[in-house]
C-alpha cells in the first residue's frame, strides 16, 4: 500500500557520481531514466517502450522499493509565451511526474498538449548527446574540450583574418533572460552587432511599430486581463492553437458575454470559437482596418476625448480612412461591407474591446505598418491604457519577450538603449569594463554604432557581393545557438550559404536540423554542441504580458549537455574575455550564476523597468502564486513564509516595467498607459520619447490626462537632472543619489534616485507623458498604406498598390522591393494559389523539439498542405493524396493534400514546424546517430519567396504563391 | 458517494490534445495506444466542434455485460476497470464500447496483440496502488493520492471536467447560467443550444463567402 | 475495495431507492461475476487510512481546480 509514487533506490554510485560530477560529462539514456525511477521492465521495456504490453513479463531484477524522496520543483514550460507554471516531481535526480499548478494565476493548473508534455525532455532520446564535428561527411563524437579548443581556434583564426563582423550570432528566444542578457554580452566584447534572434521574425515589427507608436514594443494588457473585455478581435492570430491556454481566460470572458470576432485567411480552430468570422485574403489588413475607420469616423463611433487628450496625427489617418469605400476594401479584403459594418459595430459598442494579433501580421513586408494601423484602431476607440482594451499581441516563444527587452539585438543593447556611444558607456559601467576596451574589440567605432546583419538576411550576409554589403567582410562563420534554421525563409538559398561558410557551429539541445541541412552540402566545418534545456537550469523567464517568472533547476543536465550560459563562459574564456564576460558573476564549475545575472540586468535595465525584479521577489511570487487574483494579477495581502516578504499589492511576476530598484516596492505594470491608477499601483500614461512639438503641435499629452495622483496633471517630457532641479525636487534625492544621478536621466541613474522621487514622492511617470503617434513620421509610410505582398496573385491590385522602392543600404545589405514586385507581376499565372503558413498546437516554431517528443509526435505525424475542395477538384487531387507545392524560387514541397474548407479556394496553408525532408527526400542519413526527430517533413520555408519588412527586415511567410499538383 | 464521471465541454474544447499528452506523460502510455482522443466534428468549417473521448466509465458498461472472462469490475466510486491478468485480448469489449474506448497495443516485445487498455480515470488497476506492478499494467493511480484524473486536471480550458458527478455538474451548470445570460436560461432549445447553435452556423457562415 | 463491500453498498443503494415502487436507478452486479484480483479502495492506504470521508473531503477540494470561477468571476 504504497502511497508515495514507485521510485527506486538511486544507483550506488548515483550520489557520489553527482557529488564528483562538476562538469564531468553526465549522461541519461531511457534505459538510465527507467531504472531510476524504478519503472525499468528489463529489455522489452526499453526497446519497445511498450510497459502496458508486458503484462506478465519477469519483475525486473534491479527494481527496488523507492527511497528517495520526492521533491517538487517549480518550473514554466518552454512551448510559448503564456507562461503556463509546472510542478516537476523528482525523485533520485529523475524526473518521475508533472503536476499541475492550479495555484497559478496565468493558467491555473492547464495546459495544451505541448505543456502537459514536458517532462519528455527527462527522457531526451532524439536529444544530441555530446559534442559532435563534421569530419569527412560523417559525424564524429569529440570531447567538449576539444570542441571548445577547435570552435575557438577556427573563430579566432577568422577574426583575425576577416574582423570580427565575419561572425554571426543568432542567439535564441528559448533562452531566458539572464542567457539571452550574457549573449548579447558575449557578442558585445566579441565585438560586433551582428547577432539577432525569433523575435526578428516572430514580432519585429510589432515590437518597432508599437514602441514608435506609444512607447513600449509590447503587449499592452495581459491574458489575464482580457477577462474584463466586452469585445475581443482577433485578426492574424489562432491563439487556440498557438496559445491554447491563452482561451482559457477568452472562453471565460465569452462566457461572461465579451463578443469574439475573428479575421483571418482560414477558418482557425479559434474562429470555430467565435462570435463572427471574417475571411480576408492574406496580407490586406491594413485595408480591412482602414475600412473599419472608415466607418468609426462615419458614424462618429471614435473615442472624441481620448483623441484630443491623448493622440497624435489622428487627422491624417482620417484622411487615408476616408479613401477606403466599401467597395475598395471589398476589392482588397474580399469582405462585404455588411459584414465589416458588424464588425466594427461590434467593437465599437462593446468597449473596451480589444485587439490580438501574432504573426498574421506581423510577417509581412508591410508588417511595420500592419501592425500600427492596429494600434490606431485602439486609438480611435480609446482601447489603449484601459483594463479589458489594449493591444493583446501574443508573443510566440516563452522568452521571445524576455529577449527582445534584454537579448542579442542587432539594433540595440539589453533594455532597448540603441548602440550609440552614451548606450555603451552606459552598458560598460554596469559590466564593469573599460569603454576604450570595449570600442577596441570592434572592427571600429563606426561599426560599434551599425546595426547588425538581421536572422533573415544573414544568408545574404554570406552570398551577397562584398562590394554591396555594408561591412568589411562578407560572413565566415555562423553560430546557431537555440535557432531552427527553417524557420527562416528561402531555405533554397539557405543551403548554398551554408555550403559557402568556413564555419557553422550549432549549439542546441536538438541541433539537428541545422545539422542535417549542412551535412546535406557540406563534408567538414560543422560542429554541435549539445546545451541543456531550461528544465535543466534555474532562470527568469518573461511571459508575453510582461510577467517574469523564476524557473527552478528540476534535472541535471542530460547526457553531456550543458546550460547556454555555461558553453557562453566556458567559449569566452577560450576567446579571451572571459573575465570581462563574468566580472560581476559567481562562477561555479564554469557556471555564471543566474541569480547574479539577473541582479545585474537590475542594475542596468532601466529604460523598461527590468529593475525591481530581483531574483528575491520573483521566487517569493513562485512559492505564493495562490494570492494572485487571475482576473487582476495583484496580490491581495499574504506574506511569503520563506522570506517575510509582503506580496500585497504586487501583480503577479512584477510585470515590466516594474521601476526603481527592489526596495521601492513598484508593484509592476499589468496594463500599460493606464492612466486610471496612481503609478506606484503600476498606472501610467504614454511615453514621451518623440520631442515635445511636433510642426508646431504638442506632442505632449493634454490637461487631465495624467495618471492618478500625479504632480503635474498635464503632458510633461521624460526626467532628467535639470528637470528635477527646475521642479525643486532635486533635494528629496539623497547625498548618494545626488552624486550618481548629477548629468543623468532616468534611464541611466544608477542609484534610481530619480526614478525614486517622481515615483514615490510625485506620482509622476519617469518616461513623461505624451501623445500616442497615430503618424509615425520616421516610418517609410507614416500613415499606414496598404501596399502589395511582392509575389501577389493579383497583378491587378499590385499596379494600384505597389510596393516600396528598393533599398540600397538596409541593416547592411541591399534589399529589393519593387524590382521583385516588377518582375513577379505576373506569376499569379503559373502560381495562382495564396501560400500562407501557420502553427499546430502539438508542435513548436521550428519544431525538432517537439516532433521529438513521441507523445507530440505522434499526434501530427506528417506534413500538409490545406487546400480548398475546389482548388483540389480542379487539380485531380484527393484528401490526402501526395501532392508537390510549387513556387516561384523553384523548390517544391512533398506534402500531404489536407482538402478542406478551412481555407478559401484561393489560398493553400501549409504549417511551419516540420523539416526533416528535402524536397521530397527524407534527410534521415544526414541526421547524427539518434539525434533525428521521430517525425519529419518538408519545411515549408524550403520553399518561401524574397520579402522583407521595410522597418525591420522581417521576412515575409504570410503572403506569397504558389501552384499544387499531385504527384 | 462519490460518482466519477468525465464530462466534456464542447463550447470550451479547442481540441489542443493537452488531455492526450498528459495521459500519455502520465501513464507512459505508448506510442499507438490512445486511451484518449479529441474527435472534431464539422472540421474546418463552421459549426466546428470537438469533445475529448475516453472511458466513460459507464453505470450500465456494456464491456462489463459482454467481456468472457469477466475481467472488467466498477470499483464503488464508479469507475470502470479491469484485469490484465485475466484479460485475453479478445477485443469482445471493443465491439461492446459505445466510445471506441479499448485500445489494443498492436505490438507487445513478442510481437503480440495485448491486453485490452483503456481509461483508468487515473485509478490503475487491482494491483497494490501505487506499487510498480500497478503502473507497469495500469499507469499511475491519482484517485489513491486524492487527486484526479491528470487529463481533465490539465485541460488548456477546463473543457474537460473529471470527478465526483455532483461536483462537476456544479462546475458546468454555472458555465451553462453565464452563457445563457443567468435567468434566461430556459427551455430546452436554449439548454442545449440548437437555436442558438443554427445561428451561429449561419453568422458565422456569412463572413466566409 | 473489495468486492463483497462493493456488492453490499450497491445492494443496499438500491433498496433504498427502491421503495414506493420506484424503479431502481443504480445498476445492480451480480455476485461472482467479476472473476479478477479484488481491488482495494483508493482511501485504503497510509494517507488516508481508510477513512473515506477524509478521501472524498480531498477529491472534492481537489476538484475545484477545474473551475476557474471559485478564483473569482
Amino acid at each position: 500500500m504504497l502511497l508515495t509514487r514507485k521510485g527506486a533506490a538511486a544507483p550506488s554510485g548515483g550520489r557520489l557520481a553527482g557529488a564528483l560530477e562538476g562538469l564531468a560529462p553526465r549522461s541519461m539514456d531511457r534505459r538510465t531514466f527507467l531504472k531510476r525511477s524504478g519503472f525499468a521492465g528489463g529489455a522489452g521495456a526499453f526497446a519497445s517502450a511498450l510497459p502496458f504490453a508486458m503484462i506478465g513479463r519477469a519483475q525486473a531484477q534491479d527494481a527496488q522499493p523507492a527511497t528517495g524522496k520526492i521533491e517538487v520543483r517549480r518550473t514554466v514550460c518552454t512551448h510559448c509565451s503564456v507562461g503556463c507554471a509546472i510542478d516537476a516531481e523528482v525523485q533520485n535526480g529523475v524526473w518521475i511526474g508533472q503536476e499541475p499548478v492550479f495555484d497559478s494565476p496565468i493558467n491555473l493548473g492547464a495546459h495544451c498538449a505541448k505543456g502537459a508534455a514536458v517532462r519528455e525532455h527527462g527522457h531526451g532520446e532524439h536529444r544530441l548527446r555530446y559534442p559532435m564535428k563534421l569530419a569527412g561527411g560523417k559525424w564524429t563524437r569529440i570531447s567538449w574540450d576539444q570542441a571548445l579548443n577547435e570552435v575557438s581556434a577556427k573563430l579566432l583564426d577568422i577574426r583575425k583574418a576577416h574582423g570580427p563582423d565575419a561572425a554571426y550570432w543568432i542567439g535564441s528566444s528559448k533562452h531566458n533572460n539572464e542567457q539571452s542578457y550574457l549573449m548579447r554580452k558575449f557578442v558585445s566584447m566579441w565585438g560586433t552587432n551582428n547577432c539577432d534572434h525569433q523575435a526578428r521574425i516572430c514580432h519585429s515589427t510589432t515590437v518597432a511599430g508599437v514602441a514608435n507608436t506609444w512607447g513600449y514594443g509590447a503587449m499592452t494588457n495581459s491574458y489575464n486581463d482580457m477577462r474584463n473585455s466586452k469585445a475581443i478581435f482577433f485578426i492574424g492570430s489562432n491563439a487556440a492553437e498557438a496559445h491554447p491556454v491563452s482561451l482559457l481566460h477568452i472562453l471565460h470572458a465569452k462566457e461572461n458575454g465579451a463578443k469574439v470576432i475573428v479575421a483571418d485567411p482560414r477558418f482557425t480552430r479559434t474562429a470555430a470559437k467565435a462570435d463572427q468570422y471574417l475571411r480576408i485574403r492574406s496580407g490586406s489588413d491594413i485595408a480591412l482596418i482602414h475600412g473599419m475607420l472608415y466607418h468609426i469616423f462615419k458614424n462618429g463611433w471614435e473615442d472624441k476625448q481620448f483623441i484630443a487628450d491623448r493622440v497624435y496625427g489622428m487627422d491624417k489617418v482620417r484622411e487615408e480612412a476616408a479613401k477606403w469605400t466599401p467597395d475598395k476594401v471589398q476589392e482588397v479584403t474580399g469582405v462585404a461591407e455588411a459584414d465589416l459594418l458588424r464588425a466594427v459595430e461590434t467593437m465599437a459598442k462593446n468597449r473596451p474591446s480589444t485587439v490580438v494579433w501574432c504573426m498574421g501580421q506581423t510577417q509581412h513586408t508591410t508588417g511595420n505598418a500592419i501592425v500600427r494601423i492596429m494600434c490606431i484602431l485602439q486609438l480611435a476607440l480609446g482601447n489603449i491604457g484601459v483594463s479589458g482594451g489594449g493591444a493583446n499581441i501574443f508573443r510566440g516563444h516563452d522568452n521571445v519577450q524576455g529577449a527582445t527587452d534584454i537579448g542579442p539585438n542587432p539594433d540595440s543593447l539589453p533594455g532597448y538603449y540603441g548602440i550609440a556611444e552614451g548606450s555603451w558607456k552606459h552598458w560598460c559601467k554596469v559590466w564593469g569594463v573599460d569603454f576604450e576596451w570595449m570600442k577596441a574589440r570592434f572592427a571600429s567605432p563606426a561599426m560599434m554604432g551599425k546595426p547588425g546583419i538581421t536572422v533573415s538576411r544573414w544568408i545574404d550576409g554570406v552570398l551577397e557581393k562584398n562590394e554591396a554589403i555594408d561591412q568589411g567582410p562578407n560572413l565566415k562563420a555562423v553560430i546557431f545557438w537555440g535557432h531552427a534554421p527553417n524557420s527562416q525563409s528561402r531555405g533554397k538559398e539557405m543551403v548554398e550559404a551554408m555550403k559557402a561558410l568556413d564555419l557553422l557551429v550549432v549549439i542546441d539541445p536538438y541541433p539537428s536540423a541545422t545539422a542535417a541541412m549542412a551535412a546535406m552540402v557540406r563534408k567538414d566545418g560543422v560542429y554541435l554542441l549539445p546545451a541543456a534545456t531550461q528544465f535543466e537550469t534555474s532562470g527568469s523567464v518573461t511571459a508575453s504580458n510582461r510577467s517574469i517568472q523564476w524557473r527552478e533547476k528540476v534535472i541535471e543536465p542530460v547526457f553531456e549537455s550543458r546550460p547556454d550560459h555555461t558553453i557562453m563562459y566556458l567559449l569566452a574564456q577560450k576567446l579571451g574575455f572571459g573575465q570581462e564576460l563574468a566580472r560581476n558573476l559567481k562562477v561555479t564549475n564554469g557556471e555564471p550564476s543566474p541569480e547574479d545575472m539577473l541582479r545585474e540586468i537590475n542594475r542596468g535595465t532601466w529604460t523598461i523597468g527590468y529593475t525591481g525584479q530581483s531574483p528575491e521577489r520573483l521566487k517569493a511570487h513562485m512559492r505564493n502564486m495562490q494570492v494572485f487574483d487571475p482576473r487582476t494579477l495583484r496580490a491581495k495581502g499574504g506574506v511569503d513564509k520563506e522570506t517575510g516578504y509582503s506580496l500585497d499589492g504586487d501583480y503577479f511576476g512584477l510585470p515590466w516595467p516594474c521601476y526603481g530598484n527592489a526596495a521601492l516596492k513598484h508593484p509592476g505594470t499589468p496594463n500599460l498607459y493606464d492612466p486610471s491608477m496612481h503609478v506606484m499601483d503600476g498606472g501610467g500614461n504614454f511615453r514621451a520619447n518623440f520631442g515635445v512639438v511636433r510642426d508646431g503641435v504638442d506632442l505632449l499629452a493634454g490637461d487631465g490626462s495624467a495618471s492618478k495622483g500625479a504632480d503635474l496633471q498635464f503632458g510633461y517630457p521624460e526626467f532628467d537632472h535639470v528637470l528635477l532641479k527646475k521642479l525643486g525636487w532635486w533635494n528629496d534625492l539623497t547625498d548618494a543619489e545626488k552624486a550618481a544621478a548629477e548629468g543623468k536621466n532616468w534611464k541611466t541613474d544608477l542609484s534610481g534616485g530619480i526614478q525614486r522621487v517622481v515615483l514615490k514622492n510625485h506620482g509622476c511617470h519617469p518616461f513623461g507623458n505624451a501623445r500616442a503617434r497615430a503618424v509615425v513620421w520616421n516610418f517609410p509610410d507614416p500613415v499606414p498604406l496598404h501596399r502589395e505582398a511582392l509575389f501577389s496573385t493579383r497583378a491587378d491590385l499590385v499596379e494600384k498598390y505597389p510596393t516600396h522602392d528598393d533599398k540600397k543600404v538596409f541593416w547592411r545589405l541591399p534589399t529589393l522591393f519593387k524590382s521583385v514586385q516588377q518582375k513577379y507581376k505576373d506569376v499569379g499565372k503559373d502560381f495562382p494559389l495564396i501560400l500562407t503558413s501557420g502553427r499546430l498546437t502539438e508542435f513548436e516554431g521550428g519544431g525538432e523539439e517537439t516532433r521529438s517528443n513521441p507523445w507530440l509526435a505522434e499526434l501530427q505525424q506528417e506534413n500538409f498542405v490545406e487546400i480548398n475542395p475546389k482548388a483540389a477538384n480542379d487539380r485531380g487531387i484527393r484528401h490526402w493524396d501526395y501532392v508537390w507545392v510549387k513556387t516561384p524560387t523553384g523548390a517544391q514541397l512533398k506534402v500531404r493534400a489536407l482538402v478542406t474548407e478551412r481555407v478559401g479556394a484561393d489560398t493553400c496553408f501549409i504549417p511551419f514546424h516540420f523539416s526533416g525532408w528535402w524536397m521530397g527526400k527524407d534527410m534521415i542519413d544526414y541526421y547524427p546517430e539518434k539525434a533525428h526527430p521521430i517525425v519529419r517533413g518538408e519545411a515549408v520555408n524550403t520553399a518561401t519567396t524574397y520579402g522583407y519588412d521595410a522597418v525591420t527586415m522581417m521576412q515575409e511567410t504570410k503572403t506569397t504563391v504558389c501552384q499544387v499538383v499531385k504527384v | 458517494m462519490a460518482r466519477m464521471k468525465f464530462l466534456c465541454d464542447a463550447e470550451r474544447c479547442i481540441e489542443c490534445n493537452g488531455c492526450v499528452t498528459a495521459c500519455k506523460n502520465e501513464h507512459d502510455v505508448p506510442w499507438g495506444v490512445n486511451r484518449r482522443r479529441v474527435v472534431t466534428l464539422n472540421d474546418g468549417v463552421p459549426g466546428e466542434r470537438s469533445v475529448s473521448v475516453a472511458c466513460m466509465h459507464c453505470s450500465d458498461a456494456p464491456c462489463i455485460a459482454v467481456c468472457p472472462v469477466d475481467c472488467i469490475y466498477h470499483t464503488e466510486e464508479g469507475v470502470v476497470l479491469h484485469d490484465k491478468d485475466l484479460c485475453i485480448g479478445c477485443g469482445y469489449c471493443f465491439y461492446a464500447c459505445p466510445f471506441g474506448a479499448p485500445q489494443f497495443p498492436q505490438a507487445g516485445a513478442f510481437g503480440m496483440r495485448g491486453k485490452m487498455d483503456k481509461c483508468t480515470f487515473c485509478a490503475g488497476g487491482p494491483e497494490v496502488d501505487g506499487s510498480e506492478e500497478e503502473f507497469r499494467k495500469y499507469g499511475r493511480n491519482r484517485l489513491a493520492e486524492g487527486k484526479l484524473p491528470i487529463c481533465a486536471e490539465m485541460c488548456a480550458t477546463k473543457a474537460l471536467l473529471g470527478g465526483d458527478s455532483d461536483v462537476i455538474s456544479d462546475i458546468f451548470r454555472k458555465r451553462a447560467t453565464m452563457r445563457g445570460g443567468g435567468a434566461q436560461l430556459i427551455g430546452w432549445a436554449t439548454a442545449y443550444g440548437r437555436q442558438e447553435r443554427a445561428q451561429e452556423r449561419k453568422g458565422a457562415g456569412e463572413g466566409g463567402k | 475495495m473489495k468486492k463483497s463491500v462493493l456488492i453490499v453498498s450497491a445492494m443496499l443503494a438500491a433498496f433504498g431507492l427502491a421503495a414506493c415502487g420506484e424503479r431502481p436507478q443504480v445498476n445492480v452486479y451480480q455476485q461472482g461475476k467479476y472473476q479478477g484480483k479484488a481491488d482495494t479502495a483508493p482511501y485504503d492506504n497510509p494517507a488516508f487510512g481508510k477513512d473515506k470521508a477524509k478521501w472524498e473531503a480531498a477529491v472534492r477540494a481537489r476538484g475545484q481546480g477545474q473551475d476557474e470561477y471559485t478564483r473569482g468571476g
